[in-house]
């Protein structure tokens, strides 16, 4: 299951209806949204996109019935049981030794704002302008402590840059924590804060 | 020898303010109010400035501020009293005990001035920091720098601390961690005294943790100062290892060679 089906389905499953839909849906044969409105008290159209929802996510079936005036669909359980497997893994940042030599060093005029902490050999956060004139907005980003010792020791604009690895070794980060620098630069260099050389 | 100066020249008036507001005063004290209360004025002046040389004093440890802290004093009692002598006969008292005060003091004055023992270096360390540094081309960030490690122990950078602070070589920040250095020009002196240590991010400092590293941060006002754009990572190296070269030379006995490096530069006193 990737993230954005997880938020949908746990979206869906946390509205304060959800168990009494489901308390339907599994004791009906089929149930259509103005049922479960008019049984639930819900307004027509918060039924039905709470049954579309489940039908796009496969927990329903729908079937479309031609009673009476106009058409309209009813809806079947087609699962008995919903299961949540997220793997978080799947957003996991691997080092490589491609990321790892990536040769940076600050960009000139860059405009961030660096708060050293008090220990003086770390920054604690950034902060970032981003866009232009009424837009300008301003972004603090708090930095943790492997993050703000790497940044410490980032190499000047125009000096001699050197590879994400190195900058680690100067600042004493231990290469477990290269995910996280590795965020890190990814983030800076999508603000132009640094340059990729 | 004729030197090539990296700085700019001295053109900052800010030094001059309060003199030339202070004579402003007395004249208007005079003009509206009479000899007397110019007097009162005066001596009101006198004793300010001299509280603040008395915490100049206490903060550094300098002996020439306590000097001019009582001259300070005695021209204030010499204000405060001249109402009183110069309108009588005791005039003549007066006018003797002011000018062997003036001389007196005059003289001690002008040879601590003449031998830079209250002059602010913070010009001297600028100019010795760029000497090394040829390359231009700018690359000014507000990070700060690490230089490197030094094998000083704490007593030893504590040390060198106080000798700075005597020498006016910088303001001296002790904290549990760490030592800042201060470097402060002539004439910037006045408010600086009084900032916090949590405005030194808006101040060029050089650190000396316990733990042996030694970082810096340069302004960009004083970056600016600078005649071209030095290459800014080269300047930041050369600030750090300047203090580190001092801490050695202080370390070493030879403190005395640390005043003469800056006396070699020929600045004049008040820039």
């Amino acid at each position: 299951m990737d993230f954005r089906t997880a938020a949908k389905l746990g979206s869906l499953l946390s509205k304060d209806y959800a168990e009494d839909v489901f308390d339907l849906l599994v004791n009906y044969r089929a149930v259509s949204a103005s049922e479960v409105a008019a049984r639930l008290d819900l307004h027509i159209k918060t039924a039905q996109d709470y049954l579309e929802g489940l039908t796009e996510m496969g927990i329903l079936s729908k079937e479309e019935v031609f009673e009476k005036k106009r058409p309209y669909f009813r809806y079947v359980l087609e699962q008995e049981r919903i299961a949540f497997d997220l793997d978080l893994m799947q957003v996991k940042r691997a080092p490589s030794a491609d990321n790892l030599s990536l040769r940076i060093r600050e960009r000139e005029n860059a405009g961030a704002r660096f708060l050293v902490g008090r220990s003086a050999d770390t920054i604690t956060h950034v902060t970032i302008w981003t866009g232009e004139g009424r837009e300008r907005a301003e972004r603090k980003i708090k930095l943790t402590a492997p993050q703000g010792k790497f940044l410490y020791h980032l190499p000047f604009p125009k000096a001699e840059a050197l590879t994400v690895a190195e900058v680690m070794r100067k600042a004493g980060v231990e290469e477990a924590l290269s995910p996280e620098v590795l965020d890190l630069v990814q983030l800076l260099d999508k603000y132009s804060v640094l340059e990729k050389l | 020898m004729f030197q090539t100066r990296k700085l700019k020249p001295d053109r900052s008036i800010s030094g001059w303010i309060i003199p030339i507001g202070s004579i402003l005063i007395i004249v208007l004290s005079m003009l509206f109010f009479g000899y007397a209360a110019m007097f009162i004025a005066l001596a009101g002046m006198f004793w300010v400035a001299a509280l603040y040389s008395l915490y100049i004093f206490a903060r550094t440890g300098n002996s020439g501020h306590l000097v001019v802290f009582f001259f300070q004093v005695f021209a204030g009692l010499m204000g405060f009293l001249a109402p009183d002598y110069i309108s009588d006969q005791r005039f003549q008292e007066w006018r003797f005990a002011w000018i062997f005060g003036v001389v007196s003091y005059g003289v001690l004055i002008v040879f601590l001035a003449v031998t830079k023992r209250i002059k602010w270096r913070g010009r001297e360390i600028f100019e010795l920091v760029a000497e090394l540094v040829e390359e231009t081309g700018n690359g000014y960030t507000p990070r700060p720098r690490p230089v490197g490690r030094v094998d000083f122990s704490k007593q030893e950078i504590l040390a060198f601390a106080r000798f700075c602070a005597r020498h006016l070589i910088a303001v001296v920040y002790v904290s549990p961690r760490q030592v800042t250095f201060v470097p402060v020009k002539m004439g910037g002196e006045y408010t600086f005294m009084f900032r916090r240590a949590s405005l030194l991010q808006e101040m060029t400092w050089i650190s000396f943790d316990f733990d042996g590293d030694v970082s810096v941060h340069i302004a960009q006002k004083d970056y600016l100062d600078y005649v071209e754009p030095l290459a800014f990572d080269k300047l930041c190296e050369s600030l750090g290892q300047l203090f580190i070269e001092f801490a050695g030379m202080h370390q070493r006995g030879e403190g005395v060679r640390i005043i003469d490096r800056m006396d070699a530069l020929r600045m004049g006193y008040f820039s």
